[in-house]
């Protein structure tokens, strides 16, 4: 217990200096999420379009809206980008330092993930609001608190889900020299399969049975479908066993593949 | 040594009367068209050490084009038709929207994205010391080759539609489309480096690349999937209609020669404003390093 205590205390501080430290760059920060947005925007222009020129497609527009709007924040809350930086922390030697110190290797990236969702919050949100009042009369709004409070919760689930894939690539950076092909490919997979694309409730048939139950569905699009679909409480109920498993699965794999390296690691210099 | 009497001061210099470098405005043209050319040299020699590279930015560009289809794929299952456009047209229209993206990721992108650093790092110094336009220098001197491998992938895509559609151009249509997507090349890289060149006054100018690259997605689809306002904004502010969907309507003969005037000015248009934009930040530039 006294350790946990220790290492949330440590990583507080650590927040509150990457928030200090990164809010430098706020106006960067504004420019990226306006950048980001773009594409949601671009995609539910063009699906919409389809469904008003008689598109017959599995979901309705209400549907398609509220996925596109919610899309860009979702997206965002469960990113990670550490993937680089501890690969290259790895290569260079440069873990040997964190190493020393009487805390986790990662508090200092859950830090800089944390911190880095925290001001992004700031630049997203009042976007996300506009958008939302552009097509106001087609956003489907969930009744009561209790869908919300789901949503949050597999936010949560997809953030931790999608940081222990991140640990998972970049941990093999302990055996391999360059693994930023192998985390650009994982990008490009991660884009279709995780919803971010288009829809998964717009993939064909004959892949439902995978595109239903495999990770990255549960990195972006189920919180999505929490909110914008209608997901019966057994689905609900499923998806979150899923997402709870599979945080479970990569989180002990990415702990395993982790030790080994951390074991295998000789750093030039250290 | 010569002498230069000047009003009352006396300047002296200790260097040999020489002819300027250029006789004429056309002299200036061709020697900066033969430097390019030593660039493009340059970039294949360098390309060749890194084989690698070359391999991975042909995978990547690959699977990325694949990406893309993948929407069009998925949303032409579920309708034979929007707005008059076939799933065979607007094949050829990722096809176009691969080459022109392909051609200024290899001739524009590796410039623009090395801006912030030239600026604020005090790098454009000593490209304002060479005897060579500044804007041209700073805009077309490195060349990623890896690139053209995209191109090449856009023009298959683009010939497979074309096949599909059964769409047989004549050759004015083709003359057509090809001056309508090089003023969209024109186009795209004007606005992106009057994007780039705020870094005179913002400093860091690699998040505003990221709206670039994420607002030219748009080019991805023909321009009547869009509501009307936002095709005038891609028409006339982020010109990314000029780069596929014109030139895709011109191969299959639905355009006239007045787009291909108006592209024309627009670009000769977008160019100077370009031009006095660079020349204005020159004014505000500081140089970093001195």
């Amino acid at each position: 217990m006294n350790t946990l205590v220790r290492n949330l205390r440590v990583l507080r501080r650590m927040t509150a200096a990457e928030i200090a430290q990164q809010s430098i760059y706020r106006g960067a920060w504004i420019i990226f999420m306006a950048a980001n947005i773009c594409v949601p925007i671009i995609s539910l222009l063009i699906w919409r379009t389809a469904i008003a020129n008689g598109a017959q497609l599995p979901i309705d527009e209400q549907y398609v809206t509220t996925y596109f709007v919610l899309l860009s924040f979702v997206t965002m809350a469960t990113s990670s980008w550490l993937t680089g930086f501890l690969a290259n922390d790895i290569r260079l030697g440069k873990l040997s330092r964190w190493m020393v110190r009487p805390a986790s290797l990662l508090l200092g990236f859950v830090a800089n993930n944390l911190s880095e969702k925290f001001l992004k919050l700031f630049a997203l949100v009042p976007m996300i609001g506009v958008l939302w009042w552009i097509f106001r009369d087609s956003m489907t709004i969930p009744a009561g608190p209790g869908r919300w409070a789901v949503f949050a919760v597999s936010l949560v689930l997809g953030a931790i889900l999608v940081f222990t894939i991140d640990i998972l690539i970049a941990s093999i950076a302990f055996w391999m020299d360059d693994v930023s092909a192998l985390a650009q490919a994982r990008l490009i997979i991660a884009s279709v399969l995780s919803g971010a694309v288009v829809p998964l409730a717009l993939m064909p048939d004959w892949s439902r049975g995978f595109i239903d139950n495999q990770p990255f569905r549960f990195t972006v699009s189920f919180p999505v479908e929490i909110v914008a679909g209608n997901l019966s409480g057994y689905d609900l109920l499923v998806g979150l066993g899923l997402q709870t498993a599979y945080v479970l699965v990569f989180g002990a794999l990415a702990r395993l593949v982790w030790a080994a390296g951390i074991r295998a690691y000789s750093a030039v210099g250290a | 040594m010569s002498q230069r009497t000047n009003g009352t001061a006396e300047l002296r210099t200790y260097a040999e009367d020489r002819q300027p470098l250029d006789r004429n405005w056309l002299h200036k043209q061709v020697r900066h068209l033969r430097l390019w050319r030593r660039f493009l040299g340059q970039a294949v020699v360098r390309e060749t050490h890194y084989r690698a590279h070359f391999v991975t930015t042909l995978l990547v560009g690959l699977v990325q084009l694949g990406l893309g289809v993948v929407p069009i794929l998925l949303l032409f299952g579920f309708t034979q038709e929007v707005h008059g456009w076939s799933r065979a047209e607007v094949i050829t229209l990722v096809g176009a929207y691969q080459i022109v993206t392909g051609l200024i990721a290899a001739f524009i992108a590796p410039n623009l994205d090395r801006m912030t650093v030239y600026i604020t790092e005090g790098e454009l110094d000593g490209v304002l010391l060479r005897p060579v336009s500044s804007q041209f220098y700073l805009t077309l001197r490195w060349i990623n080759v890896a690139e053209l491998s995209n191109v090449m992938s856009g023009i298959v895509v683009l010939v497979l539609g074309l096949v599909q559609s059964g769409a047989a151009p004549t050759a004015p249509q083709i003359l057509q489309a090809l001056v309508l997507a090089a003023c969209g090349v024109v186009l795209l890289a004007t606005v992106w480096s009057a994007m780039s060149f705020l870094a005179f006054w913002l400093q860091s100018v690699n998040p505003i690349g990221a709206i670039y690259l994420n607002l030219v997605e748009a080019g991805r689809y023909p321009l009547a999937f869009f509501p009307v306002a936002v095709r005038t904004f891609l028409t006339f502010a982020f010109p990314v209609a000029f780069a596929t969907t014109f030139p895709v309507q011109a191969l299959a003969g639905d355009v006239g020669w007045t787009p291909v005037a108006g592209g024309i000015a627009l670009s000769v248009v977008a160019v100077a404003l370009v031009r006095m934009l660079w020349r204005r930040g020159l004014r505000s530039y500081t140089s970093a390093s001195s």
